[in-house]
């Protein structure tokens, strides 16, 4: 074998940039794993131990049971929000994205181009008025104020009226013919040939609510309504310097559901966020 | 089959009204129906939001007080004179520096080293993303926890090198790097996949004869690659800035609320204190739309530079 053109020896480099890269990826979560299975003295020790000596289920049965540790509860109401809050935002923005990519309507040009400006201005001025109707409207603590406030997410109307407008006129002229009226032509045309974008949207605005900190904090107050990133700040802030192992297993099956969805749709995922340059913070 | 289509030829039988609407109505009509819930959404909760915000931001409201004393600009003067505003704003203002020149540079390294023709180019995309799938409520009792003081596994690595024990997040110098530290390790696979995409549209011939001219493979990188990446590299940055810019979960659950002491207060920690700590919504809203035009500025001066830089 010719070593010189063979490319493990050509990139050399590059392996060894990667495999560095990886490491320090993978280092944080495999301590983190690792220590999760420790007992509370094992874990508070200088020098840190890597591997338990004798792993236990200590932290997540106490992550589990704790009476002011709600993991399962918090889990739930995350899925569930998210799981809302996507459809929310798949049902109002497709047919305005619809409207805006095929339809000739007065206002059009004007009201896009106001959507575009709005997009300069960041979401926190709307925090405490939004904050407020929740309180007026009682919606504290509800599944309510966790899905309607951002469901008119201007940035999937950007997106899917992009997409729509690449689906061949022609498509929907054949509709037409076939005596299809506006909905028809969203619902049998538009939306079958737009699947790829209407996923990765999905995913990626799934993902963002999932994993939202602050208006869950604002809008949530009881114990039994947190969702998941909230709790885990709560566990952080009064569990800390108590019992470490179970603040880890908490970061573990929190994070597990993540791992699924993403080793389900890894592939979506990646090109997702070329085609939607969304996926990041 | 041909019997089909005569049986449909007859038309739409089920849009006969008795009045008739001319086409360009209907398709008017029809846009608003689309449109409507969207816009129904936008209008309570960013038009009414956003102008609101401003309007309370002239008020004395506080949450727990029955009366709001109209106090005019009172709230944005008492703000240009806190010094903690203003901390506050540096700490997020070096924070936001160091992040997204660190995010975008190993982005771009990784990127280029998984675009070469390496083995496993898939396998390394997949798992270098993996951070930036997690929530901040999970990277922060992680990175909490390795950068303790006391038995924090970053310490311990450090030890290696004969570093003596550092306390990241007790001392107020180290606090934010700290954290940015952190938030390098979760956001990097954004742009790497951003750069990742960018690099795959440079054309391939364009090296070829860089290297019949006996180009490096740095001067290719540096007078190929880079200028061709300009518009990734500013779509990565301007999204960088604003995305750590808002900066919150970080601080909040690794330095315990943005300590030590106030040391790693970001401006979105200072508007959560003051709205929801202090119940002061006159005040925040003045902190919202304060950062709200921080922001905006900040974004238009990255868009002129980028359409100057553009041009040549």
């Amino acid at each position: 074998m010719n070593l010189r053109n063979s490319s493990l020896f050509r990139y050399a480099g590059a392996y060894i940039f990667l495999i560095a890269l990886s490491a320090f990826v993978l280092f944080p979560l495999v301590i983190t794993v690792s220590q999760s299975f420790m007992t509370n003295q094992e874990v508070n020790r200088w020098p840190p131990k890597i591997i338990p000596t004798e792993p236990t289920l200590e932290g997540y049965h106490a992550v589990l049971t704790q009476q002011d540790v709600r993991l399962d509860m918090w889990l739930r109401n995350s899925l569930f929000a998210a799981a809302g809050y996507t459809a929310a935002v798949l049902v109002i923005c497709a047919p305005a994205a619809y409207a805006f990519a095929r339809l000739r309507f007065p206002g059009n040009k004007v009201l896009f181009a106001f959507l575009l400006v709005t997009i300069m201005i960041p979401g926190q001025v709307t925090l405490i008025p939004n904050y407020l109707l929740m309180r007026d409207l009682s919606w504290i603590d509800t599944f309510n104020a966790l899905i309607f406030p951002g469901a008119a997410n201007v940035f999937g109307v950007f997106l899917l009226r992009q997409f729509f407008m690449q689906v061949p006129q022609e498509l929907e002229e054949a509709a037409i013919l076939d005596g299809a009226g506006y909905f028809g032509r969203f619902w049998h045309v538009i939306l079958p040939l737009s699947t790829n974008a209407l996923t990765a949207l999905g995913i990626f605005v799934f993902l963002g609510h999932y994993n939202d900190l602050f208006w869950p904090i604002i809008v949530t107050s009881s114990l039994e309504t947190r969702t998941l990133p909230v709790g885990l700040s709560i566990i952080q802030s009064s569990y800390a310097g108590q019992y470490r192992p179970m603040i880890l297993a908490g970061a573990v099956l929190s994070t597990v559901p993540i791992l699924i969805v993403y080793v389900i749709f890894q592939r979506r995922i990646i090109q997702g966020v070329t085609l939607t340059g969304m996926g990041g913070r | 089959m041909f019997g089909i289509i005569k049986q449909k030829l007859p038309g739409p039988k089920r849009f006969t009204l008795p009045f008739s609407l001319s086409l360009k109505t209907r398709e008017v009509i029809a846009a608003y129906i689309f449109l409507a819930p969207f816009l129904i959404f936008f209008s309570i909760f960013f038009v009414r939001a956003t102008i609101s915000s401003v309007n309370i931001s002239f008020y004395d409201w506080r949450l727990l007080r029955p009366t709001r004393p109209y106090v005019g600009l009172d709230n944005y003067v008492d703000l240009f004179e806190d010094e903690i505003w203003w901390a506050s704003v540096g700490h997020t203002v070096y924070f936001t520096a160091i992040t997204v020149v660190g995010t975008t540079l190993v982005g771009l390294a990784a990127a280029v080293a998984v675009t070469r023709p390496v083995r496993g180019q898939g396998f390394f995309r997949v798992l270098l993303y993996i951070p930036q799938l997690m929530s901040v409520g999970a990277i922060g009792l992680i990175w909490n926890w390795l950068l303790s003081g006391q038995f924090g596994v970053i310490n311990y690595i450090l030890s290696f090198v004969g570093v003596r024990p550092i306390n990241w997040l007790g001392e107020p110098d180290l606090v934010l790097p700290a954290l940015s530290l952190a938030t390098i390790w979760w956001t990097f696979g954004f742009p790497m996949l951003i750069f990742i995409a960018g690099l795959q549209g440079i054309p391939e011939q364009l090296y070829e004869a860089a290297k019949i001219d006996g180009a490096s493979g740095w001067q290719s990188f540096v007078y190929i690659t880079l200028p061709l990446l300009r518009p990734t590299i500013l779509f990565v940055t301007v999204t960088g800035v604003i995305g750590h810019f808002q900066v919150f979960g970080q601080p909040y659950i690794i330095s315990g609320g943005g300590g030590p002491g106030r040391a790693s207060w970001t401006v979105i920690i200072y508007l959560y204190q003051q709205a929801w700590v202090a119940f002061r919504m006159g005040y925040g809203a003045a902190v919202a739309v304060a950062i709200a035009i921080i922001m905006a500025v900040i974004t238009a001066v990255q868009f002129v530079t980028i359409s100057r830089r553009v041009e040549y």
